[in-house]
């Protein structure tokens, strides 16, 4: 069987690129995407837990589940949004969205 | 397992988001119905006050919905409180709805939909339901945050939001994944049992659980340094959604704090009450610091309630019965406070069309009883004695002092001077300078509108009232906080 510890550092690995992603990239669509490798990374986790420590209970699986739907609606949700600021400003670069500051 | 399906448990939150519904598809099929625009505020005004109903019917239950929503004393204070809000919320703004948002229709459901969250997250008894209502308040507000009409920030602030909230959100479930794995369960219960049985080995996955719960948590709460969102989510908002946010949102984010740093994470305390003190002292002092160069209304509210969370912060690190029930009393003052003022500059807004701090010259003359409103609001938030704030605060740093955390209070009370200054350049604004006259007699009196009144009256009375005697709001808070350290 394969050990816990290799899910983990997976999941590890897949929130540090998303959380590096959400810092490095400058399209609002690249960030969103980061944003839901992180979620792929807790979802992994979740799962993970659930199969190794948690055998009689399925809260962590189903807590993945909500993990990915819920993600998949707050992807749609922001993809909206930045719509909106594409068609005021042309460009879907968060550098754009410069009006607001301190 | 036997599960508890009483579904008459959840009736306010049934009525409300029952409400949500029908004011959408009411909305939808205005034209083919003929109904009126009015008929949209109604609808919700009138779901709300049954919800409201249900909720003090339930307000001697003591009871739980299939292991996922706890009913008690404490949820009762906060459906009260949220319900209240979004009464008074709809009340003084639907004039400004109705003139400067897009589609109204969804904006009175997501603001319902946003209550049915936050009544959710005051509720939770398990990590799952918990996540789901911080996401049913966080997207009904991102979308909110954009509705603005012809107004370009609006659409830049909702991006922000949107973006940097979603991290949040995955650095929060990331930090619950940990603690599920190293608890075993997502049910409070359980969790604090396995905390506080002293059987858990593995620290740092703890410790790492912790740091990221509360970071995603003080983004939702507008922490420093979680905070960068704040500033330009209240500014590009309409300014209904500002208020929102800076009350049923900051109250629903400590609703949790409280449930889960009083309830599961407690047999933890020595591994999060530094982090947590830590923050509450850069979140005062940056907040107040902040403030102070601001000329934005919005803005500077927005500064002054980061400021805010500084102070409630405090409470949740001195963790106990005592402090806890403070904080409810100040989150009750806070609320009625900040709307009283959101209120009243949603009816400058009505008429101006302005929100810069320098427009707001000579308000006590063209319409003293707004500048009477908002110097109290302001006052109060500063904490002036015979207004809310004042015995809010003062019972807040007394419980803190009395729990052995005389440093963090030396500190709240310095940035609480501090807010005095940037509260007082508004109220020299208001009533030191003459009023502008640019043509359109924007130097004569005015008047506001009958639900104008009626809604920046009530918080008035409400500020004055906590003021002088608070005693009721004591004992309801009093009496909300018990079941959590029973």
């Amino acid at each position: 069987m394969i050990p816990l510890e290799n899910f983990l550092i997976l999941s590890g690995f897949l929130f540090a690129v998303g959380l590096y992603g959400v810092l490095a990239r400058r399209s609002a669509i690249l960030i969103l995407m980061s944003v839901e490798l992180m979620l792929a990374g807790v979802a992994i986790n979740f799962a993970a837990f659930a199969a190794y420590l948690d055998v009689d209970g399925f809260s962590g699986m189903i807590f993945a589940l909500f993990v990915i739907t819920v993600a998949a609606a707050e992807v749609g949700l922001a993809l909206g949004i930045v719509l909106r600021l594409f068609r005021e400003r042309r460009t879907s670069y968060v550098d754009a969205a410069n009006t607001l500051k301190w | 397992m036997d599960l508890n399906f009483r579904y008459e448990l959840l009736a306010p939150e049934i009525a409300v988001a029952v409400t949500a519904v029908l004011v959408m598809f009411a909305d939808a099929f205005r034209n083919e119905l003929n109904l009126k625009r009015n008929l949209l505020p109604q609808i919700s005004l009138l779901g709300l006050a049954v919800a409201l109903v249900f909720s003090l019917m339930l307000g001697n239950v003591s009871d739980d919905f299939a292991r996922l929503v706890q009913i008690d004393e404490f949820t009762t204070f906060f459906r009260v409180l949220f319900i209240a809000v979004t009464l008074i919320l709809i009340i003084g703004s639907h004039e400004y709805i109705d003139r400067h948002v897009n589609h109204i229709g969804e904006f009175y459901g997501l603001l319902l939909f946003s209550t049915v969250g936050a009544m959710l997250m005051a509720g939770a008894r398990d990590l799952i339901t918990a996540y789901l209502a911080i996401e049913v308040l966080s997207f009904s507000l991102y979308v909110a945050v954009s509705l603005s009409k012809n107004d370009p920030r609006s659409g830049e602030a909702a991006l922000k939001y949107v973006l940097l909230g979603g991290v949040a959100s995955a650095m929060l479930l990331y930090g619950l994944s940990f603690i599920y794995g190293v608890t075993g369960s997502t049910q409070y219960s359980e969790i604090s049992a396995a905390l506080s049985a002293g059987n858990v080995d593995f620290e740092t996955a703890l410790i790492l659980g912790l740091v990221l719960v509360i970071a995603g948590l003080g983004f939702k709460a507008s922490a420093v340094p979680f905070h960068m969102w704040t500033p330009d989510a209240y500014e590009g908002a309409p300014i209904p959604i500002t208020a929102y946010l800076s009350a049923t949102s900051k109250a629903a984010t400590f609703a949790l704090f409280l449930r889960w740093f009083a309830g599961p994470l407690l047999p933890a305390i020595d591994h999060w009450q530094w982090i947590l003190a830590l923050l509450s002292v850069i979140t005062m002092v940056v907040g107040n610091l902040v403030a102070l160069q601001q000329h934005n209304i919005k803005r500077l509210l927005a500064y002054s309630s980061i400021g805010q969370v500084g102070f409630m912060l405090m409470c949740i690190t001195a963790i106990s019965e005592q402090t806890g029930s403070a904080l409810l009393l100040h989150l009750v003052g806070y609320l009625i406070t900040n709307l009283a003022i959101f209120m009243a500059i949603i009816a400058f807004y009505n008429r101006t069309g302005k929100e810069e701090i320098n427009q707001f010259k000579g308000l006590a003359q063209t319409n003293p009883y707004l500048a009477l409103v908002i110097t109290s609001g302001l006052f109060s938030l500063a904490g002036m004695p015979l207004l809310a704030g004042f015995v809010t605060k003062f019972i807040l740093f007394q419980s803190v002092v009395s729990a052995g955390y005389l440093w963090l209070v030396i500190v709240a009370l310095v940035a609480s001077t501090v807010s005095l200054y940037y509260y007082l350049q508004v109220i020299k604004q208001m009533y030191l300078y003459q009023p502008e006259d640019d043509g359109n007699g924007s130097n004569h009196r005015w008047n506001l509108t009958v639900t104008g009144y009626l809604s920046t009256g009530i918080l008035f009375i409400g500020v004055v009232w906590v003021g002088v005697y608070a005693t009721p709001f004591y004992e309801f808070a009093d009496k909300a906080i018990a079941p959590l350290f029973a």
